[in-house]
């Protein structure tokens, strides 16, 4: 809005009235629950918010869990698992088990074909999925609606029901035991899911405005500069919400992995979980199986710690990223 | 001047048909052959390992599912059993949550996070590990302490139910990330104008919910359930997965392997197309779609 030229003290008024306005505007927004309750009753309203924080409170402790047994629980000596009177407080902190878990999992080895996987495959379905997506949903074109029921159809094939001519296929053309089959399928809208996040990325675009890529079009823009110029750039949350789940997906997965990589050192992180036994008894020389637990804890922990890593940078975007990526119709 | 916008049109055409090449190449190399592939497969019985030589054996390996192997039947019932408990009581806890989160609360930032958390260590290995530790059998069924007596007044059967509810209801709880998630995005993209005028007339806040929160979720509702089948099926730890997975590549019988994989495959394709045909009348779209 333009100013127009008024006394200080009148441009002060309107400024705060414009506040209290916005304000408003904004409590009405984020259906806040005073303003919800404020009609009726304090006291009802008092009691929802006690009510709903005790729930989420609760349910948060639930959601953490996992996280928080895995780290007390790594901490604690062995004598610490036999004494029933400790629950989550270890009586001294025993860190050396992050480090048996790391060795075990020959951590450090293991993460480079670890992190190649998970990260080509990243870049591969975020770059043709959304390449497809913008296909489906902004170029009109016969038999689109098929292709796309098609397309979602391959979601619901379990991995199993094809594994063993996959296998074949990649066996007679070289492919086994190595990272292509993993990857390869990544760039081509398949992978881990691959149809899922097309029809996130399809969803988004379709929300987007029509006057913008009429206007990049006007000025003489082909349609795969108006996708990577003017699309692209419009979404980072679903690229956020895309590469987040890609990359937890496939760093977690073992069942492809563990079919298609049969040399050890080839082997991905998760895959050294069952052998963490085997591998810290060679590296040790002495029985690990005795004190296991919390070594065993330390080494999922490790193993999933890049992705805690990766979370906690790409939290503040990927929470509301996806509030605003247009998943709704 | 008419010659020229036809051929433009049909550019464009030409251009969607480039922009989904991607997908229609890397289906018909992973998945299309791979798909028809199996089902020959399963078909047949692979004789020699080595060179791998096929026998035709016409619908004996379907027949030996259901007649012969007296685990998969058996198999097939619990697994579908826990996807019916399973999937209602997803939906509906990840609804509550979402709508909780959705309050301009404190902390919410940190709630988000949290409920997001389980997500990272999704169904992999490290879950099983975690599982196996111990971890989610003694959380909620001891958490809340249910007295002994109120399973005996509900009658074997009933209490069994509910039992099995309960002692599911951590391990369930870590699978709702990704529902909530998709169940804000529904949240936030209802327009306020339409609590606001409802107010207006008069309604209260338990009707807005059924009149207006829940019809227009409607839609994300369908995806949530039909993310959350998919999801329970082929996840890498569902039972049945591992059998066809044990039958493949431990006792190297590919053929009923891929039998097995197509009678499960066939089932869930026929029970979401149930779920698509059973919601198409519940299910609200706003706008011109």
């Amino acid at each position: 809005m333009k100013s127009i030229p008024i006394s200080k003290s009148k441009q002060r008024t309107a400024a705060i009235d414009r506040a209290k306005v916005e304000s408003k505007v904004r409590a009405i927004r984020n259906n806040t629950l005073v303003s919800r309750f404020g009609s009726k009753s304090r006291w009802i309203s008092l009691i929802y918010q006690i009510f709903v924080y005790v729930i989420l409170i609760d349910l948060a402790f639930v959601f953490l869990y996992p996280f928080i047994y895995m780290v007390t629980t790594t901490l604690k000596q062995p004598e610490d698992l036999l004494d029933f009177t400790i629950k989550w407080i270890p009586q001294s902190l025993a860190w050396e088990n992050f480090y048996y878990g790391m060795e075990g999992l020959q951590f450090m080895r293991h993460l480079k074909y670890s992190a190649l996987i998970s990260g080509l495959s990243v870049i591969g379905q975020v770059l043709s999925c959304s390449f497809i997506a913008y296909g489906f949903a902004r170029i009109k074109f016969p038999g689109r609606e098929v292709l796309f029921v098609l397309c979602m159809f391959t979601m619901i094939v379990p991995p199993q029901t094809i594994i063993v001519p996959l296998f074949m296929q990649y066996k007679t053309i070289g492919w086994t035991d190595s990272i292509l089959p993993m990857v390869v399928p990544s760039f081509f809208g398949g992978g881990l899911r691959g149809a899922l996040f097309i029809f996130i990325f399809r969803q988004l675009f379709r929300g987007l405005p029509w006057e913008l890529e009429d206007a990049a079009r006007v000025d003489g823009c082909g349609s795969f500069r108006v996708y990577w110029r003017i699309i692209m750039p419009l979404t980072p949350p679903a690229i956020v919400v895309t590469t987040l789940l890609s990359l937890v997906w496939h760093w977690n997965d073992f069942f492809e992995p563990s079919i298609y990589l049969t040399s050890e050192e080839k082997f991905t992180i998760p895959m050294m979980l069952p052998r963490l036994y085997q591998s810290l008894t060679t590296i040790t020389g002495s029985n690990f199986e005795v004190f296991s637990l919390p070594v065993v804890m330390g080494a999922t922990f490790v193993c999933l710690l890049p992705m805690l890593i990766v979370y906690l940078l790409l939290q503040r975007y990927f929470i509301q990223g996806v509030a605003r990526s247009g998943l709704v119709e | 001047m008419r010659g020229r916008k036809l051929s433009l049109e049909r550019k464009k055409m030409l251009a969607g048909y480039v922009y989904i090449a991607p997908w229609v190449i890397g289906f018909a190399l992973f998945m299309l052959y791979p798909l028809v592939y199996s089902l020959y497969l399963g078909f047949h019985e692979v004789v020699g390992v080595g060179n791998f030589q096929l026998r035709s054996v016409g619908w004996e390996n379907f027949n030996k599912a259901f007649v012969l192997d007296t685990n998969f039947v058996p198999l097939f019932i619990s697994v579908i059993q826990d996807a019916v408990i399973n999937t209602p009581l997803i939906i509906v806890f990840s609804l509550i949550i979402a709508i909780m989160l959705n309050h301009n609360i404190r902390g919410r930032a940190f709630f988000r996070a949290a409920f997001f958390l389980p997500v990272l260590i999704g169904s992999g290995l490290a879950m099983q590990q975690l599982l196996y530790a111990g971890v989610g059998r003694d959380t909620l069924v001891n958490g809340i302490g249910v007295p002994d007596e109120v399973f005996l007044y509900m009658g074997p059967t009933f209490s069994q139910i509910v039992f099995d509810m309960l002692s599911r209801l951590t391990v369930i709880f870590w699978k709702t990330g990704v529902q909530i998630l998709l169940f804000l995005a529904g949240l936030q993209g209802i327009p306020v104008s339409l609590y606001e005028s409802s107010r207006c007339d008069g309604a209260t806040e338990w009707e807005m919910f059924w009149k207006i929160t829940l019809p227009l979720m409607t839609p994300i509702i369908l995806l949530n359930l039909v993310y959350t089948c998919v999801d329970s099926f082929t996840d890498i730890n569902n039972r049945m997965m591992v059998y066809i997975k044990d039958t493949a590549f431990t006792k190297i019988e590919m053929g009923y392997s891929s039998a097995l994989g197509w009678i499960y495959f066939l089932f869930i394709f026929v029970l979401l197309i149930l779920v698509f045909v059973s919601t198409r009348r519940l299910v609200v779209y706003t706008g011109e779609k």
